[in-house]
C-alpha cells in the first residue's frame, strides 16, 4: 500500500487579478518531509502559501492535501484539516494575551492544558507570560509564540512564510532545534518559504527555488553543492 | 467586486453630440404641450408632482448612481425650496417680487446648507458610511427645526392657503414637465461629456483620482451644491403649484423614498430613475387608496429584492426591451480618441537649482512601532534611484510619505525646493510628483482614452458637454503608449486590458501629469520577461532623455542593477547604504541584509566577519 | 441638581441599552444595521403581545430576545450575507427591510398608539428628591447588559473568536475559525439585543409602528463614535447623552433631540476615531 502524499500540487496557476504569479507549478511533499521553497521576492513564494491556505483562488491546476482536493477551499476549512499557517505579516493578535492567541488555534478549549504541556519545554518563556498581551513580547519572543501556536495543535502540515525575517541569529539556532525535534518526534510535514539559505538547509531535507513563478532548480539538501547552487540563484 | 450600475447607453453622434438629446428634448416638450390639454385633470395633477419628484431623483442618481455618494438628504433641499416659498407667501403675501425673493432665498439657503454638509462629509480620508449618515441626519435636523418653529413654520401641520401664481393647471403641467426635460437633457449631455467620465472615475477609484491631482472632496462638494440648488428649485415650483408645504416634504422618509425610486428604476442611468419615480409615484396615487399599507410593503419588498439580487435595477430590462424595438445604430458610447503631442509647458527653470527631491530625517511610526527612522537623502533630475531592502524595511511607507504630506510622523520632504508640509496627494501632484501604485489601479469601466483624459484633468480640464476627438499628451506619455501599443487601443475599456497593459497605462497616466519626479512602486510585479525589458528601457529614457527623477521600489535585483544610476538600501526603517550600482551590489553588507543574517542595530560596513555577522 | 444628574445617568443607560446590539454588529461586520429601528419596534410589539396574552410584563424581555433572534437569522442569511462585498448596499437593504417590517406591523396591529402597562410604577425617594423607579432599574439593566456582553466576549470561546474576527478576520480564518459563523451569531445576538431594548423602553413611551425612528439616528452616531469598543460606547453614551439632557433641560427639548447627532457628527469630523483609542 503506497502512502499518499501529504501535499500534491499539479500545474498550479495562481495570482492576483490577471497577474499570474505562479504559472504551472508542480510540487509533491511526502508525509514527514520538510521542503524549503527559496527565491527572491516577488517570485511567488507567498502566493504559493496563500493559495494552499485558501486565501487565493487558483486560476488553474489541482491541489490535494492528504488526499483531499483543496483548491479554492475556504481558509478556515483548510485549517480544520490540521494545517497550520504562519503568515509573514500581522500574524498575531497583538491585543490578545499569549494564552488567548494559543487557545484560538485549538479546536477545543478544554484541550489547552494538555496540549500546552506537550510543548512547554520547547518554549520555556511562554509559561510565565501566558496572561501578557502578545504585543508586549519582544520581536523574537513573538516569533517563538507563532511557532508555538502552530505546534500546539499537532498539525499534520505546517506552512511557514519567512519566519526568520528580522530574527536574531541565536533565536534562529533555537528555532532550527525546535523544528528538527518536531520533525523527528511527530513526523510533521513542513513547507517553508525562506530567503535565509543556511536556515533552510539546516531544517529541510529538500529544497526548490522559485523563479518567476516556476521551479528553476530543486534537490536534496544533503547534496554538498546544493547550497552554493541556491546561493547563486539568490545572489545580488 | 461587481459594480452594480446599469447604463442605458444611447448612441450619440460624435461630432455634434448635443443634437440627439436636444432633439429628443424638443420632441418631449411638444408631447407635453399636447398632453397638458388632452389628459384628465387627476392625472395631470399627479404628473406635476411626479415630474418634480423625478427631477430630484435625477439629482440623487447623479450623486449616488454615477459618483457613488449615497445620499438620503436631497429631500432636505427640496424642503428648503418649498418652505422658502411657503414662508414668504404666507407671512409677506404674494407678488412677483416676493416670488423672486422666495426663489433666491430658497436657492441661497440650500446652497449654504450644502456647503456645511460638504465640509462635514467630504474630506481627504472621509468614510462613505459617515457621509451617508450625515446626509441622513440633515433632513432630520431640518424637520425638527420646522417642528420647533411653532406658528411661524406651521409646525407639524405645515403651511397652506397661501397665494401663488395665477396660472392654469395645464400651464403648470408644462412648466414642471419642461423643467424635468431640460434637466434631463442637461444631465445627459453632462454625463456623456468628457467631464462626466470623472464621476465614474471617482466612484471606481477615488484614491487614484487624488493622485492624479484631482481634489476629489471639493468636486464632490460642488456636485452636491449643484444638486442642492436643483432640488431647491424643484421644491419652490412644488410649493407654487400645490400651495401647501408640510414637513413630510423635507423629511428623511421622502429622502429615502428617492433612493428607493432610483434603485428600482436603475441607478447610473438617467432614464431609469425618471421612469421609476413616475411609475411608483403615480402608481401609488392610484393604488394606495385601495391598499394603503400593502402598497408601501410591496415597494419595500421590491426594493430589498432589487438591492440584493438585481442591483442594477429594472433599467437593464427596459433597455433590453428598447434595444429590441429601436433599430441598431452605431454605438458611439466608446469614442475612439486620437492622441497627439501636447505643447511643452514653459519650463520653470527657477527650480532647477534645487534637487528634484529632498528628504530630511523623515520618520513614521504606527503607535509604538517605528517603521521609518531618520531617512535622509536627495535625488536630482536625471537620476534613476532604486530603493531596495527586505520586506518590511519600509520602502512603500517611504513612497507614501513623499507623495502624501499627511503620512509622515516627522521630518521634512521637499519637492524641487518646496516643503510639502501636510499637503494632500493632489497638492503634491501640483508640485510635480507622480506616483505609480504597485497594483495597477486604473478605472475599469472607462476606456484607455477616457482614463488618460482624466489624468490630464489638472492641466486641461475636460469639456462639460461634449466629447473631444483628440487628446494632447506630453511626449513621455506618448512614448509609453506607442511602445506598448496602447495608442491604438484608445476605445478599449480598461477592464479588458492585460496586467502588463494596465501597468503601462497607469504609467502613461502618471506621465500625463507632467511630473518631474516619478515614484514607482514595484513596477515590474507580475510582468513577463519581455515586458520587464520594455519597461526598463522606458525608465532609462525617462531619466536620461527627459531628465526626470525616478524613484523605484523594486525586488527584482537584476532589473535594479541594469537600469539604476544609484541604489539606496533600506533595512528595518533606516538607510544602511546609499551609493552607485557597483558599490552597493558588490557590498558584503547588502548581501548580509538580504541573507537575513544581520539583526537589528546598525551594522557598519567593513566590520562583518565571514558569516556576515557584525 | 440631583435630578439632573440622575437624568444624565439614566439617559446614558437607556442609550447604551439601545445601541449595544448595533455596536456588536458594527464591530464585527463593519456595517451599520439600518433595520435597527425595526428591531426596536419589534421588541415594542412583543411587549404588546405579552400584554394581550395576560402575562406579566417582564416576560416581554425574553420574548423580545427570541423574536429578535429569529428574525435576525433570516435577515443575516438572506439580506446581509449576500451583500458582504457591497457594504453601502447592505445598509440600503437593511433600511428596506426596516420599511417592510414597519409595514407588516402596521398591517397586523394598526397604526394606533398602544399603551403598555408599566411594570413598576411611580417614584422612589432618592436623597431627598423623587425619581422614577423604572428609569433607575434601567441603569441596573444597562450594567447587566454590559457585564453580560463583556462576559460573553471575554469568557467564552465564541467571544474570543468574535474578538479575533473583529481584530483580524483573515488571520482568524487561517486559524480555523469560521468567520461566517461568527458573523451570523453576532448579527442574531445584536438583533436580539435590539429587540429586547425595544421591549425595555416601552414603559417610558408609547408603542407605535414608528417608535424606533427617534432612536436610530442617535444609535447610529453613538456607534460610529465608539468604533468596536463597549467601553467607548459607555463613555459616549454618558458624554453625548449628558449633553442631550443638558440641552433639553436648559435650552429646548427639540434641540435636545438633535444634540447627539450634531455633536457626534462634529466630533467624527474632527477626530474620525471618535471616542475609541486612536
Amino acid at each position: 500500500m503506497t502512502v499518499q502524499p501529504a501535499v500534491q500540487i499539479h500545474a498550479l496557476r495562481s495570482g492576483y487579478g490577471e497577474a499570474m504569479v505562479l504559472k504551472g507549478l508542480d510540487l509533491t511533499l511526502q508525509p514527514g518531509e520538510v521542503v524549503a521553497i527559496l527565491g527572491k521576492n516577488g517570485m511567488g513564494k507567498t502566493t504559493l502559501l496563500k493559495t494552499l491556505m485558501g486565501f487565493i483562488r487558483p486560476a488553474g491546476g489541482e491541489i490535494e492535501l492528504f488526499g483531499k482536493a483543496s483548491a479554492g477551499v475556504a481558509p478556515n476549512r483548510i485549517a480544520q484539516r490540521e494545517v497550520a499557517y504562519i503568515p509573514q505579516e500581522k500574524a498575531l493578535f497583538q491585543d490578545l494575551s499569549v494564552e488567548e492567541n494559543l487557545r484560538l488555534a485549538l479546536a477545543r478549549d478544554r484541550d489547552f492544558k494538555p496540549m500546552f504541556e506537550r510543548i512547554e519545554d520547547l518554549f520555556p518563556f511562554l509559561k510565565e507570560r501566558l496572561k501578557q498581551k502578545a504585543g508586549t513580547l519582544s520581536g523574537g519572543e513573538q516569533k517563538m509564540l507563532l511557532v508555538a501556536r502552530a505546534l500546539i495543535r499537532r498539525p499534520r502540515l505546517i506552512l511557514i512564510d519567512e519566519i526568520t525575517e528580522g530574527m536574531q541569529p541565536s533565536v534562529i539556532e533555537r528555532l532550527v532545534g525546535i523544528l528538527l525535534r518536531e520533525r523527528e518526534s511527530a513526523g510533521t510535514t513542513m513547507l517553508l518559504v525562506e530567503q535565509h539559505v543556511r536556515f533552510a538547509f539546516a531544517v529541510a531535507n529538500r529544497y526548490a527555488v522559485l523563479e518567476l513563478g516556476e521551479i528553476a532548480v530543486s534537490g536534496g539538501t544533503a547534496d554538498a553543492a546544493a547550497q552554493a547552487t541556491v546561493a547563486r540563484y539568490l545572489s545580488l | 467586486m461587481a459594480d452594480p450600475v446599469s447604463s442605458i447607453s444611447i448612441p450619440t453622434a460624435t461630432t455634434a453630440p448635443w443634437k440627439g438629446p436636444v432633439a429628443l428634448g424638443v420632441a418631449g416638450l411638444v408631447v407635453l404641450a399636447v398632453c397638458s390639454v388632452a389628459m384628465p385633470t387627476f392625472l395631470v395633477n399627479n404628473l406635476i408632482r411626479a415630474f418634480l419628484y423625478a427631477a430630484v431623483a435625477l439629482t440623487v442618481d447623479l450623486l449616488w448612481g454615477y459618483t457613488g455618494i449615497l445620499t438620503f438628504g436631497q429631500s432636505a433641499f427640496f424642503g428648503i425650496g418649498a418652505y422658502a416659498a411657503g414662508l414668504i407667501f404666507t407671512h409677506l403675501g404674494f407678488s412677483w417680487g416676493y416670488a423672486a425673493l422666495a426663489l433666491v432665498a430658497g436657492i441661497g439657503v440650500a446652497w449654504a446648507v450644502s456647503r456645511v454638509v460638504g465640509w462635514l462629509a467630504f474630506y481627504h480620508g472621509a468614510s462613505p458610511l459617515y457621509a451617508s449618515v450625515v446626509t441622513l441626519v440633515l433632513p432630520i435636523v431640518l424637520v425638527q427645526g420646522i417642528y420647533s418653529g411653532g406658528e411661524f413654520t406651521g409646525s407639524s401641520s405645515g403651511l397652506s392657503g397661501f397665494d401663488s401664481f395665477d396660472i392654469p393647471i395645464e400651464l403648470w403641467f408644462f412648466i414642471a414637465g419642461a423643467f424635468l426635460i431640460v434637466l434631463a437633457v442637461m444631465a445627459w449631455l453632462f454625463v456623456s461629456s468628457d467631464a462626466g467620465r470623472l464621476l465614474v472615475a471617482i466612484r471606481e477609484n477615488e484614491v487614484r483620482c487624488e493622485y492624479l491631482g484631482i481634489d476629489v472632496s471639493r468636486y464632490k462638494a460642488r456636485l452636491m451644491d449643484t444638486a442642492a440648488v436643483i432640488a431647491a428649485l424643484a421644491g419652490f415650483l412644488f410649493a407654487c403649484v400645490q400651495m401647501v408645504v408640510a414637513p413630510e416634504y423635507a423629511g428623511f422618509v421622502f429622502g429615502t423614498e428617492l433612493v428607493i425610486w432610483v434603485a428600482l428604476g436603475g441607478r447610473g442611468s438617467l432614464l431609469g430613475p425618471i421612469v421609476g419615480t413616475m411609475l411608483i409615484d403615480v402608481g401609488s396615487a392610484y393604488l394606495s387608496g385601495d391598499l394603503p399599507y400593502i402598497w408601501t410593503l410591496l415597494v419595500g419588498i421590491a426594493f430589498v429584492v432589487v438591492i440584493v439580487a438585481m442591483p442594477r435595477g429594472l433599467a437593464p430590462l427596459i433597455a433590453g426591451g428598447v434595444r429590441h424595438l429601436v433599430p441598431r445604430r452605431r454605438r458611439a458610447a466608446a469614442v475612439p480618441v486620437a492622441f497627439c503631442s501636447a505643447q511643452a509647458r514653459a519650463q520653470d527653470h527657477a527650480h532647477d537649482a534645487w534637487p528634484a527631491l529632498s528628504v530630511h530625517d523623515v520618520q513614521k511610526h504606527f503607535g509604538s512601532l517605528k517603521v521609518l527612522d531618520g531617512i535622509t537623502f536627495d535625488a536630482r533630475a536625471g537620476e534613476l534611484l532604486s530603493l531596495i531592502g527586505p520586506n518590511g524595511a519600509g520602502k512603500s511607507t517611504l513612497m507614501r510619505c513623499i507623495a502624501d504630506g499627511a503620512e509622515r510622523s516627522g521630518g521634512s520632504v521637499k519637492i524641487s525646493g518646496t516643503e510639502i508640509g501636510t499637503l494632500a496627494p493632489y497638492d503634491c501632484v501640483a508640485l510635480g510628483v507622480g506616483r505609480k501604485f504597485q497594483t495597477a489601479t486604473v478605472f475599469e469601466s472607462l476606456t484607455v482614452g477616457e482614463a488618460l483624459r482624466i489624468a490630464r484633468h489638472r492641466v486641461a480640464p475636460p469639456s462639460r458637454w461634449r466629447r473631444e476627438p483628440t487628446l494632447a499628451l506630453p511626449q513621455p506619455a506618448l512614448d509609453v503608449l506607442r511602445t506598448t501599443g496602447l495608442d491604438r487601443m484608445s476605445d478599449r475599456e480598461c477592464r479588458y486590458l492585460s496586467h502588463g497593459q494596465k501597468q503601462a497605462l497607469e504609467l502613461a497616466m502618471v506621465l500625463a501629469l507632467e511630473p518631474h519626479t516619478v515614484l514607482l512602486d514595484e513596477p515590474t510585479a507580475g510582468l513577463t520577461k519581455q515586458e520587464r525589458t520594455q519597461i526598463g528601457e522606458i525608465f532609462v529614457a525617462l531619466s536620461s532623455r527627459y531628465r526626470m527623477c525616478l524613484l523605484l521600489v523594486e525586488h527584482d535585483l537584476d532589473f535594479v542593477q541594469q537600469i539604476s544610476s544609484r541604489i539606496v538600501v533600506l533595512h528595518q526603517g533606516r538607510i544602511v547604504m546609499d551609493g552607485g550600482v557597483d558599490e552597493v551590489v558588490g557590498s558584503e553588507l547588502v548581501r548580509a541584509v538580504y541573507a537575513g543574517e544581520s539583526h537589528a542595530g546598525e551594522p557598519r560596513v567593513g566590520e562583518l566577519n565571514s558569516e556576515g555577522q557584525p | 441638581m440631583l435630578n439632573l444628574g440622575l437624568d444624565v445617568v439614566t439617559t446614558a443607560a437607556i442609550l447604551f441599552i439601545v445601541s449595544a446590539g448595533l455596536l456588536m454588529i458594527f464591530g464585527v461586520m463593519k456595517i451599520i444595521n439600518f433595520s435597527h429601528g425595526a428591531f426596536l419596534t419589534l421588541g415594542g410589539y412583543s411587549s404588546v403581545i405579552v400584554g394581550h396574552a395576560g402575562l406579566n410584563w417582564w416576560w416581554s424581555v425574553p420574548f423580545a430576545l427570541l423574536t429578535g433572534f429569529v428574525l435576525g437569522i433570516g435577515v443575516e442569511r438572506f439580506i446581509v450575507r449576500p451583500l458582504y462585498a457591497r457594504p453601502l448596499d447592505a445598509i440600503l437593504a437593511t433600511w428596506g427591510l426596516g420599511i417592510i417590517v414597519g409595514q407588516i406591523i402596521t398591517l397586523v396591529f394598526g397604526r394606533e398608539v398602544q399603551m403598555v402597562v408599566s411594570p413598576v410604577d411611580g417614584a422612589i425617594a432618592v436623597f431627598g428628591g423623587h425619581y422614577s423607579v423604572y428609569r433607575l432599574i434601567l441603569v441596573g439593566v444597562a450594567v447587566l447588559v454590559a457585564l453580560a456582553l463583556g462576559g460573553l466576549l471575554n469568557g467564552t470561546r465564541l467571544g474570543l473568536q468574535t474578538r479575533a474576527v473583529i481584530m483580524n478576520e483573515s488571520l482568524a480564518r487561517a486559524l480555523g475559525i469560521s468567520s461566517a459563523r461568527v458573523r451570523f451569531m453576532t448579527f442574531c445576538t445584536g438583533a436580539a439585543l435590539a429587540s429586547a431594548a425595544g421591549a425595555l423602553i416601552t414603559p417610558l413611551s408609547s408603542v407605535d409602528p414608528n417608535m424606533g425612528v427617534p432612536w436610530i439616528v442617535g444609535a447610529f452616531m453613538l456607534v460610529l463614535v465608539s468604533g468596536s469598543s463597549l467601553l467607548s460606547l459607555a463613555l459616549a453614551s454618558l458624554v453625548l447623552g449628558g449633553a442631550q439632557v443638558l440641552v433639553s433641560t436648559f435650552v429646548n427639548p427639540v434641540l435636545g433631540g438633535l444634540t447627539i447627532a450634531v455633536l457626534a457628527a462634529l466630533l467624527l469630523r474632527l477626530r474620525p476615531e471618535g471616542f475609541a483609542r486612536g
